[in-house]
């Protein structure tokens, strides 16, 4: 019935690694999209340099195929044999958690698509070369805009939800009251990534530099 | 002066293979009543609403004061114990249903010997030399009793199971009460030395990874027992043990 | 060696701990409950279980105890088995310990004891308010374990119609139907171990669980076995009265400084706050001056009763008192009686800190039961034993309170062991015996059912008759016993069981008929309602829980003797056997002074 029920140990293997593929190394990647973007604010030569930096890293495709392609496709793909194994209530029982939980799927489909088309666009069809001026002209567009808020906002809440399942589901916050807390923490990741994000392709859009005073 | 009446609306279902059907009950108020209540004035006056003459509704229920577990059932769209629901708490008309998760037998009777079964696969129990007289137990502080005594009180009426998203048929998770029990046995001093079995059969298929923290059961369990914290803790446990057991042998 | 086979009926206390023997021993036992033994009315038990253990300094000692539970009981006990549990008891805990029951604990991580009625002594082990489940759940984890070795096979949602007799009389095996698909079967055994518990359905309402009908006890009555002390009925003096159940009511309510009243206006319409103190009638405090509100268990229940019943001053409505503790301060009530009240607020939805609670005395325990020996557990009918509530050995004319749950352990262990013994000894098993022995007594409860189910011109409902019974016997045989009013009630059940003849079964598919097999244990609630007032009637005296008003007092002289009832030919015969007394002279029974 399952695919996993293979072998007793293979199939927690499978469920630890979606969990931990969410937090590393695609969210600590989400952290270091949004840091490397961020230059964005700053100027459009600091961003280039920045990208050319990223784009010209020894080993790319490699990296990238490791760290990114695989994760994101094991972790959002099994996801989804994930969600088919739930059968979520919330509309009946409206709990706070009830409601994350479906949030949590439908948060991680979005960004899944979105992400989908974000690497499609801007690393296959450019082969791998973007600049500043690149990404602005994707930007411009708002259907293109629009989709970008939606799925930079949804990988945000979808992160933030993420850590505070993870911490639980690690058994790092065992008690109430440090699950509670660790709800908060991940509800303050999921807020600032979400404004940092928006931040960046706002200020694409606008062409604007809000950080550009740090250059001298 | 006419008697105050209420309805009740039960899913009624003679065996598994036969087809559902709803009937309404019109009944006489009286203070204090629970829905035990209305399914024995039901027995005693087994025609619908309409005036047809039906049979009387299975039910579980044994001790009438929630202690039991047997009388697990859907009240107006929530599962909890049917001797504590109170007609005068209770919208109406009111609205019974047997637990979906589970085989159902008739009407709101359902088998539940699933949790039994999970109770033994996952070995829930202390086990002990034998009956002879060894002298007492460990001793145990009073802060670990209480937290043990909390744990101890699952009645294994199934209502968490019941809310849990993660348990349907495409996904045979044991649910919060087993992953609760297993924590309590672990967390005896006798029962920790045998925590290891326990662990690994909650490593498989329908074992604590199967839980995604929708956080539903803790809402429902009518003995208030902390599950979140427990399912939480039991998937460090197993962490724990499974790393160790991968990186020097079990 | 030939494996011999052991069935044991009943998944409670005395159940489990008996399965436990068994497999201990290396024999297998099949384990037969109507509820999935983790539900058995065993887990209703609130208050604790005793043990000598004198881990307090106070130089208690298991003599001690034997003396209580004696004295409680009015010397109507054989004394060499009580000796036998309570020196047993405190091993008891100790293996309850062991297996993990999360007794509540001293600083210093030992079990914790607290003091109950009828002792002077800290002697009471307890698991929060819920000791009775703890134990339950501890002894139900062993015989899971037993039964993942395969060294018990459990038939939950099975019930035991009655008992497979070979020409000789001896138990070969047992009959029972199959809850779901209402199959009769016969299952052949060299042993079989009784453990089905209480009667409380018998009064109709009571203390106890739905399943506590005491239909077993009564088949096996049917079929030969002795029904002893069957009038000692204990009744609860403060339960919350409800339609389907009453549910006890800590004496605690009362040690902290709890009221009981009525108004004195006979069916006075008001709410309870309305009527000024004038208008009230502490008739506790008024009728036993000294020791007021706080008059032992079975006074505060006569004088309820009589309250109720003969001065007719019960409340509007409903045969209950109030017990009050609206007068208590909060911060007191939430500190020491939180747990309690909570239960009447969940089940009355009414809130005692602003109410005063309608209570009033509920059939609780029946001292009586199958009759055992003095030593085995073992009943008249050779291959059957008996243990926990369903036997009568242990508790004499009234049960120490937490004395319960400690006989049936031990007593159930007790006939684990000597049914092995009984069942190893035997030269010829189980397996010997003629098929048409197992066969005539699946007929003969098959045609039972059939007739039930055939009977298409009944008229009376199953539920009323019930309820008729139960209130029949609430009335006249419990607290207080007229012999006038007994034989009314002796003539009532007659006519009950006319009208059973009759009865409609409104249900008559072959699929978890529920009311099918209620319908079966109301018969034999109707026979068992007749040992017990007939025994009534009979013991002339005052003795424990046995309250006559004609005959005040304890009559050792003619009555210091055990009630048989036997079944003869349908008729129901009393005789009576000596009590054992060799350990403890006799010594009059007085509440009024320290003993
Ligand atoms: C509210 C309450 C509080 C109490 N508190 C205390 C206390 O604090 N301390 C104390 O010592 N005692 C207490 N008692 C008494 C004590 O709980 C019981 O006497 C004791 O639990 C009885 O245990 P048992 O094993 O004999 O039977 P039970 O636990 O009643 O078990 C009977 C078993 O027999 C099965 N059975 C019955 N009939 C059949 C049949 N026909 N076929 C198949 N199976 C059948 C049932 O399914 C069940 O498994 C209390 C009782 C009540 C009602
Ligand atoms: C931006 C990309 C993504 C990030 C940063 C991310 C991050 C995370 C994190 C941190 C978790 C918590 C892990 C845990 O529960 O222990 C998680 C869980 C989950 N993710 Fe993602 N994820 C991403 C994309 C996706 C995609 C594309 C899907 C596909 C639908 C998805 C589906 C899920 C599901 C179903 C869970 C819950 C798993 C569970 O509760 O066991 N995620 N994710
Ligand atoms: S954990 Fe709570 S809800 Fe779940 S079975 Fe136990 S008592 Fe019922
Ligand atoms: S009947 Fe036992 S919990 Fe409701």
């Amino acid at each position: 019935m399952s695919v996993a029920a293979t072998d007793s140990k293979t199939s927690y293997l499978l469920d630890k690694l979606q969990s931990l593929s969410g937090v590393i190394p695609i969210g600590a990647f989400l952290a270091e999209h949004f840091w490397s973007n961020s230059y964005a604010l700053v100027s459009v030569g600091k961003y280039n340099d920045v990208s050319r930096e990223l784009q010209q890293i020894p080993w790319r495709i490699f990296v990238e195929t490791c760290v990114l392609f695989i994760p994101i496709l094991f972790h959002g793909l099994y996801g989804i044999y994930i969600w088919w194994t739930g059968k979520s209530n919330a509309i009946g029982h409206p709990w706070m958690a009830n409601w994350l939980y479906v949030l949590q799927r439908w948060t991680g489909i979005i960004a899944f698509v979105f992400i989908g088309w974000h690497l499609y666009t801007e690393r296959f069809l450019g082969h791998g070369v973007t600049s500043y001026a690149d990404v602005q002209r994707s930007l411009l567009n708002p259907w293109y805009l629009t989709f970008y808020i939606v799925g930079i906002t949804c990988a945000s809440f979808h992160l933030g939800n993420g850590l505070w399942n993870f911490a639980c589901k690690w058994g790092i916050a065992v008690s109430v009251p440090a699950q509670r807390a660790a709800g908060w923490f991940g509800a303050a990741v999921a807020v600032a990534f979400t404004f940092i994000g928006v931040a960046i392709v706002l200020a694409l859009h606008y062409g604007a530099f809000p950080m550009g005073s740090y250059v001298q | 002066m006419a008697d105050k009446t209420f309805i009740v609306k039960i899913k009624r279902q003679q065996r598994p293979d036969e087809a559902v059907r709803w009937e309404e009950y019109e009944l006489r108020y009286r203070p204090h009543m629970n829905v035990i209540i209305c399914l024995r004035d039901i027995a005693e006056k087994p025609f619908t609403r309409s005036g047809s003459e039906s049979t009387p509704v299975s039910y579980e229920a044994n001790c009438l004061e929630e202690i039991c577990g047997a009388c697990a059932m859907i009240v107006n769209g929530k599962p909890r114990q049917a001797c504590t629901a109170l007609v005068d708490d209770l919208e109406k008309p009111i609205r019974l249903e047997p637990l979906t998760k589970f085989p159902l037998i008739r009407d709101l009777q359902v088998d539940r010997s699933s949790m039994f079964e999970n109770l033994k696969r996952t070995k829930c129990w202390i086990p002990i030399d034998g009956t002879y007289d060894l002298g007492p137990g460990p001793r145990m502080s009073p802060e670990t009793q209480e937290v043990g005594y909390a744990l101890s009180q699952c009645i294994t009426c199934g209502n968490c199971l019941e809310i849990c998203p993660k348990v349907n048929e495409h996904s045979n998770f044991v649910g919060a009460a087993i992953v609760s029990q297993v924590r309590l046995f672990n967390m005896h001093p006798t029962g920790a030395m045998h925590a290891g079995p326990r662990l690994e059969a909650l490593m498989g298929p329908g074992g604590i990874e199967d839980c995604d923290n929708a956080q539903n059961c803790v809402k429902v369990c009518p003995k208030g027992i902390p599950l979140t914290e427990s399912l939480a803790a039991v998937n460090g446990q197993v962490l724990v043990h499974a790393v160790k057991s991968f990186f020097r042998g079990s | 060696m030939r494996q011999p086979k052991i069935i044991i009926v009943g998944g409670g206390l005395a159940g489990l701990m008996a399965a436990i023997k068994v497999a201990e021993a290396g024999v297998t036992a099949d384990l037969f409950s109507i509820v999935p033994v983790k539900r058995s009315h065993s887990v209703c038990a609130q208050g604790g279980i005793n043990a000598a253990k004198n881990l307090k300094g106070e130089g208690d000692s298991t003599w001690k105890h034997f003396d209580d539970t004696i004295y409680g009981g009015d010397f109507l006990a054989n004394q060499p088995l009580v000796k036998g549990m309570c020196e047993a008891a405190p091993a008891i805990i100790d293996l309850l310990d062991r297996m993990g029951v999360m007794f509540n604990r001293t600083p210093e991580g030992l079990l914790d004891f607290r003091r109950f009625g009828g002792t002077l002594y800290h002697r009471t082990a307890f698991a929060g308010a819920t000791t009775g489940q703890q134990l339950l759940y501890a002894l139900d984890e062993q015989v899971r374990r037993f039964e993942a070795e395969d060294k018990v096979k459990k038939f939950e949602g099975w019930t035991f119609l009655s008992a497979v007799l070979d020409h000789a009389g001896v138990c070969r095996g047992i009959c029972a139907m199959d809850l779901k698909t209402m199959e009769i079967k016969t299952f052949a055994c060299d042993a079989a171990i009784f453990c089905t518990g209480g009667i409380g359905a018998v009064f109709g309402r009571s203390t106890n669980s739905v399943v506590c009908t005491g239909s077993a006890q009564s088949a096996l009555f049917q079929q030969g076995a002795y029904y002893a002390n069957g009038e000692f009925i204990q009744v609860h003096p403060t339960a919350i009265p409800g339609e389907d159940k009453l549910r006890l009511m800590s004496e605690s309510a009362r040690g902290e400084g709890g009221r009981v009243w009525v108004p004195k206006t006979p069916q006075d319409p008001r709410p309870a706050r309305q009527i000024p103190e004038t208008e009230r009638f502490y008739f506790l405090e008024e009728w036993y001056p000294k020791y007021g509100n706080l008059v032992p268990r079975d006074v505060a229940t006569r004088a309820i009763h009589k309250v109720v019943y003969e001065m007719k001053l019960g409340l509007a409505g409903d045969p209950a008192v109030y017990l009050d503790v609206t007068h208590i301060p909060r911060e007191v009530l939430e500190r020491k009686l939180e747990g309690i009240l909570e239960i009447y607020q969940k089940f009355v939805g009414v809130d005692p800190h602003v109410e005063p609670m309608k209570v009033f005395p509920a059939m609780h325990y029946t001292m009586g039961g199958l009759w055992v020996d003095n030593e085995n557990q073992a009943t008249n009918i050779p291959g059957v034993y008996a243990a926990g509530e369903c036997e009568y050995q242990y508790h004499g004319a009234n049960r120490l309170g937490a004395n319960s749950l400690v006989s049936c352990i031990y007593g159930g262990g007790i006939a684990g062991t000597a049914a092995v013994r009984y069942a190893r000894s035997l030269e010829s098993g189980c397996e010997n015996t003629s098929p048409a022995v197992y066969e005539r007594e699946r007929v003969r409860q098959q045609d039972i059912s059939d007739a039930l189910l055939n009977q298409h011109t009944g008229t009376e409902n199953p539920l009323a008759i019930w309820r008729e019974m139960g209130d029949v016997m609430t009335e006249n045989v419990t607290v207080i016993r007229y012999n006038a009013a007994m034989q009314k009630t002796m003539a009532k059940l007659d006519e009950l069981s006319e009208r059973f003849k009759r009865i409609n079964l409104q249900d008559r598919t072959q699929w978890s008929n529920q009311t099918l097999n209620f319908v079966r244990e109301l018969g034999n609630m109707l026979i068992l309602a007749q040992v017990i007032t007939l025994g009534a009637i009979a013991r002339n005296e005052t003795r424990g829980a046995h309250y006559k008003p004609e005959f005040p007092d304890r009559d050792d002289r003619n009555w210091l003797k055990t009630t048989i009832a036997s079944w003869d030919a349908g008729k129901i015969k009393l005789d009576y056997e000596a009590v054992d007394i060799s350990l403890l002279p006799l010594r009059e029974r007085k509440y009024t002074a320290a003993k």
